[in-house]
């Protein structure tokens, strides 16, 4: 008898079907690995199983009954603990107290047993063989990778019969990294099951006895690790996703430079990353998430600090703040990543939106010029084909395509010829990404120079006229022509033999 | 049209809950309605509503000031013993205050965007030192009256219009400009509503914030100076009440205390509002520490109709309502 | 790879200095409100004799104690990330029950301060209540309900007066072992602090105040924590008044607004971080001595007591300034 079995389980976002109808399920004691590229549902899956989301149809069956948890703490009353790449973590108190946090063991007097605590975090370290770590520092002291093994400990602190590894390794160093997989051993040979999820396959390959693979939110396939070839894994995880379109590709690049970025750094987020960005060019920014594409962008656009030297258009440029990358024609724009927190005004029109980075062009002594501002917004609403009743729409009311929309009208309207576009495409739906595909081919055809960056290869693929593929903080491969496939980013991206 | 209105909701209602007011008022004390009530009335709302315009710009760009009320005293004081009853010192000494302010707000401003001082302490601070400062200069005592050209300015009328009126209509008037037609005001209701949004856009962050500070300077030494005119002289606490009536008056109107949203045409209301309270429980027999109470109950549910609780419930409700129409 | 516990708890006791530096950095605000204490202490000792005796101990605690109580309320809704500014209404009201309610009888006077506690508990609750359910800014909901309290407290008592009994009035003077009580009550605030955060709700509520989103994943429910944060809030507001009234004797209708704002002074001074999760309120007390002590300063050497609040704003500034910097400097060693 298995211990998690999933029949048919489906979960939809508004119009976006997440799951559709997935079935997976994974006895206890072994190590069940969960395969797929960003966006195939694994996420929304392991949200479902450890109750932070619930699942619109289907069933799971935890022991043979039937498991529907309220929230995360009935998951772990059910002895199912995850460890997500969103930590859960208090910065303010220390290690131990961040383990125990609300099941702290007290003493007479009603106040946590600091010496009791102690002892059980020191038992629970040794007898996982947790990697030096100081029980009395406050979290907020500790490196990512340290808070990541923090959360690791918290969630064996429960002593779950099931634990959900989220991409647990990326965050950490390779001893760590080497640790954590010798742990999801031990505690399948204690009996536990853990559900692994990574995308490096050198890891999935030594710890997995199983792996399921998803795409596109349903269940491909589940195969017995040691039967099944690494070819055979991407092309079932890559799949071939019909029906979208793209833009028909055809450089447009001229032999300017118009960006030219040297011996780039920051922190050690992003290593000495070097790239001609070409005039009419889309040059894509490829490889798994968290490997320095987020850094490279913000970096770029002024909005955090780095080293070394930017050109624009064969000229020296200083970008200190995103103020300082749009000065205009020869500016840096970007269409960030955090399409609510960086980008758009909610509780603002669409209108005071568009025009938010040029609004003194349209004021005369001073004052105003409505009837100015109204034009332009409105030839760009019709240019972009924004869906919006009227102008004065509230931007949060938008649906998420139109919203990325608003974004790009207001970059656009910066007049900034190097764009830098951060997964431009997601929480859009398919119409819209088609038209955002068409417009940066067009936008390239003018002379724009735009830097791509997009969470699904596929997109990579299609759009871009050369990929940049990163890894830890550096561009591994650069892919021209025949060499952008999906399997040659996946490849650079992942398998460590290819690296040099 | 409708549009206008749903936007504007929360001013409107302030405006709505005014004219209310004054028909209560009016029911209860027949002579409240008279030309010299009303105009009273008009002249102590001025005070409130001139400090409160600072306030409300650095309340919309998510801030608050809470040094208004030795700002407005300091600049009282210093002016009335500088010009020491004369008109024709007011020709420098006047710039010299609004100056005065001009720079506490600045250092307030520079304290908040520069240095990361959470507004609340920065402005306490600078409070407490000013407060310090002008015990120590006046060493506890009362200043000389003030010059007859305040008096006229505080109380004075033309043509039956009180000076103070057509004074706070202009301010009004400018206060509008900027949050409505100016890019200053587009950067301010950026930097209110997402700091980092407003930074990705290109917004001189630091530069509107410290602007926002200044502005609510320049107003509550403009209020200090006026107000002496108006009880006669200067005297030590007289800005006291003004922190609660300025921060009160912004909240009726319909501005969030997280900034980004809120018009100072809604803070005119909250300033009437509040005013006509005070002339309203004399009438009903009330005591001032009712009227206390009705300040706190005010507060606290026009805040409630602005807040996200109710946002959806009063957007739907106002739907209906416009449906139905 | 594998490590015993003893040899763990080895590697835990021996700091490396960058631990220390780190440590410190982390306390620099309460480290320079100790320094400042000191300097304030020596400065007073030099011009003043008999600074160093029981006897002046004894008077500067009774002299801080109602803003030290006040304090201790608003650091823990600060450690919450919040404000109460309700406290200024609290404070009035409870004097002016205690002043008009109390009479020579003391189970009388037991009921009433009862009751006032109770009032102070339940209207902090209230808050709380209001701040969660309402979905409103700490600042404003307890800006209105400072308003509706001092107004109650101005209905009941439009004037500073009323009475409380004379025994009541001795309780500042009472001494045990060479203390009088209100350092009794210094070293049970402190006592109370070193046993309230280790409580899980002490922790809870430290770590709501730390990180909201964090505490809400694991399981924290955010309303109740409000309503326990300012409920003892508002309990330690009525503390407050109640040792007013043995100081003064009276009532007052708008004493409490000289509490508000000195009181989140005293926390900030003290190492207390408004935006929640840090402090200790040692740091509060001592911000607290530090704000009543420089009354005492001005007053020895002789230059006008005004100058007073100038020192404590720039005592305050300081202070920030002092956290801010700290912080970068962490920060900039973290990364």
């Amino acid at each position: 008898m298995d211990l998690i079995i999933a029949n048919s389980l489906s979960k939809r976002f508004g119009g976006i079907v997440a799951l559709d109808r997935v079935e997976f399920s994974a006895r206890a004691g072994e190590v069940h690995a969960l395969l797929g590229e960003n966006g195939a549902g694994k996420s929304t899956f392991i949200q479902i199983l450890s109750g932070a989301l619930r699942h619109d149809d289907g069933a799971i069956l935890l022991d043979g009954q039937d498991y529907r948890p309220a929230d995360p703490d009935a998951a772990r009353a059910r002895g199912i603990a995850a460890v997500f790449q969103e930590l859960s973590l208090i910065p303010d108190l220390t290690v131990e107290q961040n383990i125990w946090f609300r099941q702290e063991p007290l003493t007479s007097f009603g106040t946590a047993n600091r010496s009791e605590i102690r002892r059980r975090t020191l038992e629970l370290f040794a007898k996982y063989h947790f990697p030096t770590l100081r029980p009395d520092l406050e979290v907020s002291r500790l490196s990512l990778a340290e808070r990541q093994i923090v959360e690791i400990a918290k969630a064996l602190a429960k002593q779950p019969r099931v634990l959900i590894l989220d991409e647990a390794t990326s965050a950490l160093p390779a001893r760590e990294a080497e640790w954590l997989l010798r742990l999801t051993r031990q505690l399948a040979a204690q009996g536990l099951l853990v559900i692994f999820i990574s995308h490096r396959m050198a890891e999935v390959r030594a710890v997995a006895d199983r792996l399921t693979i998803f795409r596109n939110g349903r269940t491909i396939a589940m195969h017995e690790s040691s039967a099944v070839g690494d070819a055979e894994i991407v092309s079932q995880m890559i799949g071939r996703n019909l029906g979208r379109l793209y833009p028909e590709r055809i450089s447009t690049a001229t032999g300017r430079v118009a960006l030219k970025v040297s011996s780039f750094s920051s922190g050690n987020r992003l290593k000495n990353v070097e790239f001609d960005l070409l005039e009419g060019e889309v040059l894509g920014v490829g490889g798994l998430q968290g490997h320095g594409q987020r850094e490279l962008f913000q970096a770029l656009f002024g909005a955090s600090k780095a080293t070394g030297s930017i050109e624009l258009w064969g000229k020296p440029a200083a970008i200190s703040s995103p103020r300082a990358a749009l000065t205009g024609r020869d500016g840096i724009a970007l269409v960030p990543e955090d399409r609510r927190g960086q980008g758009l005004l909610l509780a603002k029109s669409v209108r005071e939106n568009l025009t938010l980075a040029v609004i003194r062009r349209f004021t005369e002594n001073g004052l105003l010029n409505g009837r100015k501002e109204a034009a332009l917004v409105g030839e760009m609403v019709d240019f972009l084909r924004i869906k919006t009743r009227t102008p004065e729409q509230l931007a949060g009311t938008l649906s998420g395509g139109n919203q990325q929309k608003v974004i790009f009208g207001k970059m656009l309207l910066t007049e900034a010829r190097v764009l830098l576009l951060y997964d431009p495409t997601r929480g859009v739906d398919v119409g819209t990404k088609g038209e955002i595909f068409q417009l940066m081919r067009d936008l390239a055809a003018k002379g724009y120079a735009i830097l791509f960056h997009s969470s699904d290869m596929e997109e990579l693929v299609h759009v871009a006229d050369r990929v940049l593929v990163m890894r830890n903080g550096r561009v591994a491969a650069t892919l021209a022509g025949e060499r952008i496939s999906e399997e040659g980013i996946l490849s650079a991206a992942i398998l460590e033999s290819e690296a040099a | 049209m409708r549009a206008f209105l749903a936007r504007n909701r929360l001013i409107l209602l302030a405006y709505l809950g005014m004219l209310l007011l004054l028909l209560i008022t009016a029911l209860f004390s027949p002579g409240f309605l008279s030309a010299s009530n009303l105009r009273s009335t008009v002249v102590l709302a001025a005070f409130v509503g001139i400090v409160a315009l600072g306030q409300t710009f650095v309340i919309i760009g998510g801030g608050i000031d809470l040094s208004v009320p030795w700002v407005l005293n300091s600049a009282a004081v210093v002016m009335a013993l500088l010009c020491a009853g004369q008109n024709m010192p007011l020709l420098w000494v006047a710039p010299l205050m609004l100056a005065g302010g001009a720079l506490v707000g600045f250092i307030n401003g520079l304290g908040v965007a520069q240095f990361g001082v959470p507004p609340i302490i920065m402005t306490l601070a600078a409070n407490v030192i000013l407060q310090g400062l002008i015990l120590v200069l006046t060493g506890g005592s009362p200043s000389p009256t003030a010059p007859d050209l305040i008096k006229f300015l505080s109380v004075g009328r033309v043509g039956g219009i009180p000076v103070i009126a057509l004074i706070w209509l202009a301010l009004a008037l400018v206060a509008t400009v900027l949050l409505s037609k100016a890019a200053f005001g587009r950067h301010l209701y950026a930097l209110g509503s997402s700091p980092t949004v407003a930074e990705f856009s290109g917004v001189p962050t630091a530069r509107t914030t410290v602007l926002t500070y200044v502005i609510s300077g320049l107003t509550a030494s403009l209020a200090g100076m006026l107000l002496t005119g108006y009880s006669g002289q200067a005297y030590l606490g007289m800005g006291d009440s003004y922190l609660f009536t300025s921060v009160a008056a912004v909240a009726i109107g319909g501005a969030s205390i997280l900034g980004g949203s809120g018009h100072y045409l809604g803070t005119v209301a909250g300033a009437l509002v509040l005013t006509i309270l005070t002339g309203l429980l004399p009438a009903l027999n009330l005591s001032s520490g009712a009227l206390l109470v009705v300040y706190g109950a005010v507060i606290l549910v026009t805040v409630s109709i602005g807040s996200e609780a109710f946002a959806g419930l009063g957007s739907s409700l106002w739907n209906r309502k416009s449906r139905e129409a | 790879m594998s490590v015993t516990i003893e040899q763990a708890q080895a590697g835990i006791e021996s700091r490396s200095g960058a631990d220390w530096r780190g440590w410190v950095l982390d306390r620099a605000p309460f480290v320079v409100a100790c320094i400042m204490l000191a300097v304030i202490i020596a400065i007073y000792g030099s011009y003043q004799s008999g600074v160093f005796t029981l006897d002046e101990l004894n008077l500067d605690t009774a002299a801080a104690m109602t803003l030290m109580l006040a304090g201790t309320g608003q650091t823990i809704v600060l450690m919450r990330g919040g404000i109460d500014l309700s406290i200024g209404g609290m404070i009035s009201l409870g004097t002016v029950i205690a002043a008009t309610r109390f009479t020579d009888d003391p189970g009388t006077v037991l009921l009433w301060s009862s009751a006032i506690l109770a009032l102070g508990l339940g209207i902090g609750a209230l808050n709380g209540l209001l701040i969660s359910l309402l979905k409103l800014q700490p600042f404003l909901v307890t800006l209105a309900t400072w308003s509706i309290l001092g107004g109650v407290a101005m209905i009941i008592l439009p004037t500073d007066g009323g009475s409380v009994p004379g025994w009541w009035l001795g309780f500042g003077y009472l001494e045990l072992l060479g203390l009088s009580s209100p350092v009794w009550m210094l070293l049970g605030l402190l006592l109370f602090w070193w046993w309230f955060r280790s409580t899980r709700i002490g922790i809870t509520i430290q770590a709501t105040g730390s990180n909201e989103k964090s505490a809400f994943l694991s399981g924290v429910s955010i309303t109740r924590v409000n309503v326990l944060t300012y409920g003892l809030s508002g309990l330690f507001a009525a503390g407050a008044a109640l040792y007013l009234t043995t100081q003064t004797g009276a009532g007052s209708p708008t004493i409490g607004k000289d509490y508000i704002l000195p009181s989140v002074a005293a926390a900030v001074i003290g190492g207390v971080s408004l935006f929640g999760g840090r402090g200790h309120l040692a740091g509060t007390l001592i911000g607290a001595f530090i704000l009543t002590l420089i009354g005492n300063l001005v007053f020895v050497l002789k230059v006008s007591s005004y100058w007073q609040p100038v020192a404590s704003g720039v005592i305050l500034l300081l202070s920030v300034l002092a956290s801010s910097i700290a912080e970068k400097a962490a920060r900039g060693r973290g990364a």
